[in-house]
């Protein structure tokens, strides 16, 4: 899709901007991972390392935002090449915002504020477990352009919300059971909502990954 | 023939194989297989390759309100080389028509037709129907020299005549018998300078040759030669090939505003000038007219593999 022009030299740099898209897809889904198994284990350490790498994400995402801009001015793209160059720039701000979120995530176990319970945990858990996986199912359609792989993360998406919704209600449940235990309720509703929005990122970037495929741009909706 | 909004489908017999356009297309539209190799464009439809062999169909809308030329199934022979197969395409008023297309497919070809100036080209043969206002051409009747001044051209080389910047527009009007006094005359030189953008740049030189301007101010004195005869149309075939970009950028600003007042068709190598000065443009290749359509969705999201492949620099 990105390749087969007459300048080689333009495919190189199309290739280019796709990979360096592919590794901050890779280093936001490690961020995810980190910091779901953070809060899961209570565990400062790697809610430090989710945080220390934050800044290693922003400069990926400005890096692919200056290319961007250097093939827009030199290359003149149009049509397929044009729309792939913004769904690319699209999903580095949706891979952006991950990352933003498993920050959020991670600065909850450094408050301190209180461990969340068992149920909270094992919800929080399996969220964590839905919203990565559709993060790597969204980067392994980007890594090869699948439109279908793309659909079914979006298509996902909705099993992840509703799980949020159950998730929450239950925490709801136990906050009335337990108002002393509300300023941990109130951070354990955060996190759950990190989580999903992650599945929203994830579905976003499989929209724009789906609209490459099927060669429109997608506006996609803000989680 | 069957005129419709949407497509137009040749005389000519159609060839074996028909390709219905996938989702991408609009509804209604269909392009003929000339009889080739198909393959899947990976938008749900095929589209054709075509190599010339057959007569294809158009995709897009080759048609307009009210156009100022209107061509059916023109065919140009240079001798045996069927060098233009089946074009049917309509050039409308007070807009532009951009021609692209890699070279030898046909576009200046086309664009010649329209205001016969192939018929100076020995063994050269057309065929089909070419509508000016409603008026056939090639009808017997027909003045070719009042033809070429309703119908100007711009060439790629600036061919000013040798004589004055004055006596070069005021030419035509004078062999056209368009003016009767000396004062119409320069009121009508002075204009036509103005239009072009030159006016202030020789105003104060209109008796030094129009041979001694830069490349620039001669393709804009061509143009202020062309439209003092006060043609309907202006075709300009690759008019800036020879300039550099910032006479290409006076040019493209004048023919924007020149717009306003003429039906212009343009043949052009460069892609980015079509994008900027068209509001459609025609995909030529091989002697067929691929696609056609408004500019922006051509550039943007175009349903032929083959007009995709040419503007993204996959092929060509």
């Amino acid at each position: 899709m990105l390749e087969g022009h007459i300048s080689k030299s333009f495919d190189g740099e199309l290739a280019g901007l796709h990979i360096r898209v592919l590794e901050m897809g890779g280093l936001a889904l490690d961020q995810v991972r980190t910091a779901a198994r953070a809060y899961a284990e209570w565990d400062l350490r790697n809610a430090q390392h989710v945080m220390d790498r934050e800044g290693l994400l922003n400069t990926l995402g400005m890096r692919i935002y200056d290319d961007q801009l250097t093939l827009i001015a030199l290359r003149n793209p149009v049509a397929s090449d044009l729309r792939a160059i913004i769904a690319l720039a699209k999903i580095a701000a949706e891979l952006d915002r991950a990352g933003a979120e498993s920050c959020k995530i991670a600065r909850t176990v450094l408050h301190q504020n209180g461990r969340p319970g068992r149920g909270t945990s094992s919800d929080a858990r399996h969220l964590a477990n839905l919203a990565t996986s559709l993060l790597r199912l969204s980067l392994e359609a980007l890594d090869q352009l699948d439109g279908e792989l793309a659909e079914q993360v979006i298509d996902r998406d909705q099993d992840l919300d509703a799980e949020y919704a159950s998730g929450l209600r239950r925490l709801l449940t136990r906050a009335l059971e337990n108002p002393s235990q509300l300023e941990v309720t109130v951070e354990a509703a955060f996190a759950l909502k990190s989580m999903e929005r992650i599945g929203d990122h994830a579905r976003n970037i499989s929209e724009q990954i789906a609209g490459m495929a099927a060669h429109v741009v997608r506006v996609t909706r803000t989680p | 023939m069957n005129e419709s909004n949407q497509t137009f489908a040749p005389q000519a017999p159609a060839p074996a194989v028909l390709a219905a356009a996938g989702p991408g297309g609009e509804p209604g539209q269909r392009h003929h297989d000339a009889g080739l190799n198909l393959r899947p464009t990976g938008r749900g439809g095929t589209t054709s390759r075509l190599d010339g062999s057959g007569i294809g169909q158009t995709l897009g809308t080759v048609t307009v309100v009210d156009p100022v030329f209107s061509c059916r199934d023109v065919n140009v022979y240079y001798g045996s080389k069927h060098a233009l197969k089946g074009v049917s395409l309509d050039v409308g008023k007070k807009q532009v028509l951009a021609m692209i297309g890699p070279s030898g497919c046909g576009k200046s070809t086309f664009l010649r037709c329209l205001n016969r100036m192939n018929d100076t080209i020995a063994g050269a043969r057309v065929t089909g129907q070419i509508l000016l206002d409603g008026q056939d051409i090639h009808d017997a009747a027909r003045d070719v020299v009042q033809l070429r001044a309703r119908v100007g051209m711009v060439f790629q080389k600036p061919n000013p005549f040798p004589k004055s910047i004055y006596d070069n527009v005021a030419f035509g009007p004078r062999l056209h018998g368009l003016v009767r006094t000396r004062a119409d005359l320069d009121e009508l030189v002075c204009t036509s300078l103005q239009r072009a953008g030159l006016w202030d740049e020789v105003k104060d030189r209109l008796t030094q040759s129009g041979t001694g301007l830069s490349g620039g101010q001669q393709q804009r004195l061509c143009i202020a030669r062309t439209i003092a005869v006060k043609p309907h149309v202006i075709l300009m075939d690759e008019p800036c090939s020879a300039l550099d970009p910032i006479a290409t950028a006076r040019i493209e600003d004048l023919i924007d505003e020149l717009k306003e007042s003429f039906a212009i068709a343009i043949v052009t190598h460069s892609m980015q000038q079509a994008a900027r000065v068209s509001q459609r443009t025609a995909y030529f290749h091989l002697g067929l007219l691929v696609e056609v359509g408004e500019t922006d969705r051509i550039f943007t999201n175009p349903r032929h593999r083959l007009t995709e492949d040419y503007i993204t620099g996959r092929f060509g």
